[in-house]
């Protein structure tokens, strides 16, 4: 089993390239990538935690059940925006979008 | 063995993650970032969270990539962006990740996590179902009510005024 | 049928101008792929397992939800109307029965107490599974043959109205790579059948166990391609209303069905 550490290490570098994408890309889905990518690494996280624990609980599991469906959801409803956005826009560039006008 | 598995997992996934940012067609990203979501499943295999990994791969890359995908095709093809002038944000999101990076070392030397090669009643399955259903049956609940909340705004979201 | 085989493989491996040839080329290989983990997962006699794992039954679930990606994937990639249009309906038609085969599924976990393929065996030393499963082996059934694409859900594939929808433009090798898929789901879906409701390998024992359940897989095949001529085709807006409300609401009745049958029962 490997240390701790090292499941944090990819953890961490998971977030990093979600905060990355989430701060520096345009287009709407590119950043739903992002933030997928960033429930992945929490939820790595949570999982690595509650496992190589002294002694080991269920309850990361559990936790992370809940996060998977959760985050599902959430990539569900915001691609409903995404694709109600586009039809009235025609375009999904988030930095003219967040003017909120028209 | 768990050490080239390890490394294996890690290294697919942390890559299929950058190629799913940057690729250039949207298509290819939603397909690299499946494969990201199996690097991850693969992790958690290795974590002795076995029924997770498989509901990892049944609910993110059969019901999430699916959407994804079907999205994509149907807003329409972005092909690459025009790079930004955020360099502050970008710089700004290196510092944060470098923070967290130096965290790690830190970690490392806490003995709170040992970590046992035997997993015994962490990773039981029947603990698992006992401890969803009886100690967090209400919290259970609650998510399906939220889930159906989140059916229907899709459900309304996506409707077209088809006109009588 | 091997003579086509092989002139099939040396036919020349055409892919349409135009189109993404990545996805055109890995998406049914993939496919191929899934159907082989499928396979492995399913116990065919006491000792002959490839992969008992602790949670088998929810792991071949997963792995068929993987497969309407790559319908779609295989649709697209070709860059032409038709497969498109075909492989959304694929998608569509695939998706919706996910649910229901899931549920159904839920009725024989309630029962047998376990996730493991083998257990599930074992525990229907007393009794098959489809006698009191009788609505979930049905739902279950029609389930697989929508997942599966077969007649009589068979639109996404039509070959008098769509010209074989999604596999339009797949020809020589690839040919037999999005075939495969088809073909070898049949074999997996049918032996998951028959281990979760027709007792696995159990059977009398003047013959061997890998005998018996090779037959009853046999039989459940020969029953899906009955289906084929006997069943006229499915409308696509019939198909998925039918699978997201009758199989869903019928599904749940199953559970409240086994629920009685499990806990209400012996307490009476």
């Amino acid at each position: 089993m490997e240390p701790l550490s090292s499941f944090f290490a990819v953890s961490v570098i998971l977030l990093g390239i979600g905060i990355y994408g989430l701060t520096t890309k345009r287009n709407a889905i590119r950043i739903l990538f992002s933030v997928e990518l960033i429930y992945n690494a929490a939820n790595l996280n949570i999982i690595a935690f509650a496992r190589l624990r002294n002694p080991p609980i269920v309850t990361g599991q559990v936790l992370v059940l809940f996060t998977i469906a959760l985050a599902a959801m959430e990539a569900a409803v915001g691609l409903s925006i995404i694709i109600l956005i586009s039809r009235l826009n025609a375009e999904i560039d988030l930095s003219k979008l967040s003017k909120l006008k028209g | 063995m768990t050490d080239l598995l390890f490394l294996a997992f890690a290294a697919v996934t942390i890559g299929a993650a950058i190629l799913a940012i940057e690729a250039r067609d949207l298509v290819y990203g939603a397909a690299a970032l499946g494969i990201a979501f199996l690097g991850v499943a693969g992790l958690f295999f290795l974590l002795d969270a076995a029924y997770v990994g498989w509901f990892q791969i049944a609910v993110y890359i059969g019901a999430v990539v699916v959407l994804i995908l079907f999205t994509v095709m149907l807003v329409g093809p972005k092909m690459g962006e025009t790079p930004l002038g955020l360099k502050r944000v970008s710089l700004l999101a290196a510092i944060l990740v470098s923070l967290l990076l130096g965290m790690t070392g830190a970690l490392a030397n806490a003995t709170a996590f040992p970590g046992q090669d035997s997993c015994g009643s962490g990773c039981d399955l029947y603990l698992l179902s006992t401890s969803l259903l009886k100690n967090y049956g209400v919290q259970l609940e609650f998510m399906s009510l939220v889930m159906a909340a989140a059916v229907i705004g899709a459900l309304v979201l996506s409707k077209t005024d088809r006109g009588q | 049928m091997f003579a086509d085989l092989i002139k099939l493989s040396f036919k020349e491996l055409f892919v349409p101008e135009n189109s993404d040839a990545f996805f055109f080329i890995m998406a049914p290989t993939t496919g191929l792929v899934i159907g082989a983990a499928l396979v492995g997962l399913i116990p065919f006699a006491p000792g002959i397992q490839i992969a008992n794992i602790e949670v088998g039954l929810p792991a071949f679930l997963a792995i068929i939800t993987l497969s309407p990606s790559l319908v779609l994937l295989a649709g697209w990639s070709a860059n032409s109307k038709f497969p498109f249009i075909g492989g959304l309906r694929a998608l569509f038609q695939q998706t919706a029965y996910e649910i229901p085969l899931w549920l159904s599924a839920l009725g024989v976990i309630m029962m047998a107490g376990t996730l493991n393929l083998a257990q599930i065996v074992a525990a229907q030393s007393t009794g098959w599974f489809i006698i009191p499963q009788a609505l979930g082996a049905f739902i279950f059934l029609v389930t697989s043959v929508a997942e599966m694409e077969r007649l009589p859900f068979d639109l996404p594939e039509a070959e008098s109205e769509i010209m074989m929808g999604w596999q339009a433009e797949y020809t020589g090798v690839l040919f037999l790579a999005a075939q495969g898929p088809g073909f070898v789901k049949l074999y997996a879906f049918s032996a998951l059948f028959t281990t979760i409701y027709l007792g696995g390998f159990l059977g009398p024992s003047f013959l061997p166990p890998l005998f018996w359940m090779l037959l009853k897989t046999l039989v459940i095949i020969v029953l899906i391609m009955l289906l084929r001529s006997t069943f006229p085709r499915v409308r696509l807006d019939q198909l998925l209303r039918a699978g997201w409300t009758t199989l869903l609401t019928l599904a749940i009745v199953n559970i409240g069905i086994t629920y009685l049958l499990v806990v209400g029962l012996p307490t009476f």
